[in-house]
């Protein structure tokens, strides 16, 4: 710490007394989020706990031409709440109080830093839930959710975070506090709120949400469908949504990853089918049962070898258990692993797999595969050994050409964990130099001075020209 | 600094953090610091990068109420526990041991110990200690000593428990004899476990203990322990057949008699040690259930109550950040008594007002409720 930091600190104490961290053990462990990215020492971190607090720090830290960067749980997978340039952190996790539920209107007023599960379990009682889950969701905040307007498996029939939030107050970088969207049901004027979901922290700071609640369905019927290969599965997924079905939920594991998470929840996935797809349906009892009967037929006339309906809530419970520790059961098979998210055209799901298992051979890396298949979301999970010399680099090199497969199916660089400095190498892959353009052209309408969470996003040379020295870190970014 | 943990598998963490809700002091404090992910960077920047030892990261260390939630939560399965344990045994040692040595001297001596423990229950009567202390309201002066009845199991009686709450003892023995089982309690013989002792960082003098209860036992015998932290401790400790009682119980159920059910709301207050490392809190509920009319659930997933074996006294301020939590969790559920399964929760909870028994001595009450109308 140097005198100008000493003169911060002295300000931000003021507002926040002994909720200001700056200590050397503080400073190290928030370098980093949960993807593999180091972005570097933190500055101080304030443990906010009204909007007045973030605006006050906001504007303290603008006064000392210091950038700020939001934080809720530390859960992305893509370097979005790094550290770049030892910026301010503003904490929004004490920021967690469920301020007000209205089931008439179906809306909840949240503060950023409830996480996404509690809300749905506060809602329980009342017959309602948040219908985004990320598979993080047990810790993930909804001021998270926000930035990246995160998926989850039941996005695919009530779609992501963006259709779920009605209004956002936020702190934007200069200070002043705003309020985007509204609880009408048209609100007049263009979509800032739709602009500011999946802003990764960059237009400004949520310190509260309006979101939609949705009511618990009737009948819920899930299904296994057992199959010989991906492809089988692939085809099954399209031909579902082709026939009209919209399920609740469509997800694809292969066999690698089946065997995996049957080892660690023993709940009867098969263990020797070359794929499985868990497929939900809700809605009324008699709906539900003929679309599941429907979707059991178009498996099995897409090859299913087995299809099992889940007899009881329990039994539900026990396959979705399955799906959602997939990752932890991949502990197994390697120490380490990289979980990558990119989306695909259905009708190409198959053919880009088979191109992310030929990458991972040809780079001599072990792969397994789950993914939102409704929603063609692939997540390879691409398994290494961290102490293993050079590894990072090979993982990075075969991250990328799964991106450049998906680019080249007609798919896009994100489903659901953002771009952060994770796919930024790869956004003028996506985007041409006038999309880029633009795209920093909206940001400098919310944020002039580049001042919250810089450097992410948007690539460099087409990022504000103050931030450049914040890109002096590739070097430990792998580390 | 070394401390003593196998760096591979310090490296197992990967930082995803989907044990932050799990963990009781981030839920209270929101700062990463206070986080098994936290303590984790932490670990790995003070073994493998040397770095210093400030306030601020001993502090983490010693904020941490070893109540392994996050263990389960963990996808990874790290061994977070053993990095905790580990990292407090090389701190106490970088400390010096001396002080808590002799803090936890008294439970080695169970004579001493209930001898000092008559005199802290004549002061109490006297209204002499401040209850901020936290002891147990009221102290038993006289104990009645223990009888055999048989040698099918032992029961453990270990130190604090046989001075403080010896009647648990006694209400585990009547129900384990209600289900046909002759009962040895091990008695000052067997003595102190250790978990209080590993728990604070003193590991060898931990084992010590433990072997001395593996000496002196009959290890064809299964030792019903009512205690969960002394049950986790000597799962992972001891080399005897050991059984939490309720997890014993639930397995001889079609031994206790169909009763009518007492009239009363139990809520099933989780003890850590026996839903994170022992994992075996269900059975309490399918014992209870038998033999209470409704068995009511928190809605707080099990997270640690905040007592923590010493915890209570070492970190008073964060452990009654994180006991208001579970208090919230009570008031939502409304129950008439709530059931924990091990000392150190029931006495950090009652301290506050809440009703809390064993869910022995609940078992026994309806045993006994039974055999008095019919």
């Amino acid at each position: 710490m140097n005198t100008a930091d000493d003169a911060l600190l002295a300000d931000l104490k003021r507002v926040l007394g002994d909720r200001v961290r700056a200590d050397s053990a503080e400073r190290a462990l928030l370098r980093r989020d949960a993807s593999v990215f180091d972005g570097g020492s933190a500055g101080p971190t304030c443990l906010c706990e009204s909007t007045e607090e973030v605006q006050r720090v906001v504007r303290i830290a603008l006064a000392h031409g210091r950038s700020v960067v939001p934080r809720g749980a530390g859960t992305g997978l893509a370097g979005g709440a790094i550290p770049l340039g030892a910026p301010v952190i503003i904490s929004l996790s004490r920021m967690n109080r469920i301020l007000e539920v209205d089931t008439n209107s179906r809306i909840a007023w949240v503060e950023p830093g409830v996480v996404n599960l509690d809300l749905t379990k506060h809602l329980t009682p009342l017959g309602y839930h948040f219908a985004p889950d990320p598979s993080s969701q047990q810790v993930c905040t909804i001021g998270g959710n926000v930035g990246n307007n995160s998926g989850g498996p039941h996005c695919l029939a009530y779609g992501v975070t963006n259709a779920h939030i009605l209004a956002i107050e936020v702190v934007l970088a200069d200070g002043e506090i705003v309020t985007l969207g509204g609880l009408d049901a048209e609100p007049s004027g263009y979509d800032l709120r739709g602009v500011f979901i999946g802003g990764e922290g960059m237009l400004g700071i949520t310190t509260k949400v309006a979101v939609r609640i949705t009511p618990n369905p009737p009948a819920v019927s899930t299904l296994l469908l057992s199959f010989d290969t991906p492809r089988d599965a692939a085809a099954t997924v399209s031909a579902v949504i082709a026939a009209g079905i919209v399920p609740a939920a469509m997800e694809v594991m292969d066999q690698g990853i089946t065997i995996a998470v049957e080892n660690y929840v023993n709940v009867g996935y098969p263990r020797d089918a070359g794929a499985v797809l868990l497929a939900e349906v809700d809605g009324l009892p008699d709906g539900v049962a003929i679309d599941a009967q429907r979707i059991s037929d178009i498996g099995r006339e897409h090859g299913a070898t087995a299809v099992r309906q889940a007899a009881s809530d329990e039994e539900r419970m026990l396959l979705w258990k399955g799906r959602k520790t997939a990752f932890g059961a991949v502990a197994q098979i390697a120490p380490n692993y990289y979980l990558h998210d990119t989306v695909v055209p259905r009708s190409k799901l198959a053919d880009t797999l088979e191109e992310v298992y030929r990458i991972a051979d040809e780079h001599d890396l072990a792969v397994v595969n789950v993914f939102h298949a409704g929603d063609g979301n692939l997540h390879p999970l691409l398994l290494f050994n961290g102490q293993e010399p050079g590894i990072y680099d090979r993982v990075h090199a075969a991250g990328a050409k799964i991106v450049e497969a998906s680019l080249a199916a007609g798919g896009v660089l994100s489903g659901e964990h953002g771009i952060g400095v994770e796919k930024q190498p790869y956004m003028h892959q996506m985007f041409s130099e006038d999309d880029l353009d633009h795209q920093e052209r909206l940001r400098h309408a919310f944020d002039p001075a580049c001042r919250s969470n810089p450097g992410k996003v948007i690539p460099v040379g087409h990022s504000c020209a103050d931030i450049q020295s914040l890109r002096n870190v590739p070097e430990e970014v792998w580390g | 600094m070394d401390l003593g943990i196998d760096p591979d598998q310090l490296g197992t963490c990967v930082q995803c953090g989907l044990c932050l809700s799990s963990c009781p002091t981030y839920r209270v404090t929101g700062d990463e610091t206070f986080s098994p992910r936290g303590r984790i960077a932490l670990m790995r920047q003070v073994q493998l990068h040397d770095a210093p030892l400030t306030t601020e990261v001993t502090e983490a260390f010693d904020t941490c109420i070893q109540c392994l939630g996050c263990e389960p939560a963990c996808p990874s399965v790290v061994p977070y526990g053993h990095f905790i344990e580990s990292t407090r045994n090389a701190l106490t040692e970088h400390r010096g041991s001396r002080r808590r040595a002799i803090a936890l001297w008294p439970l080695t001596k169970p004579r001493l110990l209930r001898l000092g423990s008559s005199l802290l229950a004549i002061a109490q009567r006297l209204r002499l200690i401040p209850a901020r202390l936290g002891l147990p309201e009221r102290l038993p002066l006289r104990r009645l000593p223990h009888r055999s009845s048989g040698t099918d199991v032992y029961l453990f009686t270990g130190c604090v428990m046989d001075a403080w709450q010896r009647d648990v003892h006694f209400a585990t023995q009547r129900v384990l004899e209600a289900a046909g089982f002759g009962v040895t309690p091990t008695g000052d013989a067997a003595g102190c476990c250790g978990a209080l002792h590993t728990h604070a960082g003193l590991a060898a003098h931990g084992e010590r203990l433990t072997e001395n209860i593996d000496a002196t036992l009959d290890p064809s015998i299964p030792v019903i322990v009512n205690s969960a932290g002394c049950g986790a401790h000597l799962k992972q400790h001891s080399s005897l057949q050991i059984f939490d009682a309720q997890e014993f119980l639930a397995e001889h159920l079609d031994r206790l008699p169909n009763i009518t059910p007492l009239e009363v709301n139990v809520a099933v207050q989780d003890p850590c040690h026996l839903r994170h490392v022992q994992r075996a809190h269900l059975p309490t509920r399918t014992l209870l259930r038998k033999f209470v009319s409704v068995v009511t659930e928190l809605d707080d997933d099990g997270l640690c109550c905040g007592a923590g074996g010493a915890y209570s006294v070492l970190q008073p301020d964060m452990s009654k950040e994180v006991r208001e939590r579970k208090l919230a969790s009570i008031n939502r559920a409304q129950p008439d008594v709530v059931a924990s399964a091990n000392p150190g929760c029931s006495m950090h909870l009652s301290a506050t007002g809440v009703i809390t028994e064993h869910p022995m001595v609940l078992v026994d009450r309806a045993l006994a409720a039974n055999s008095s109308t019919t």
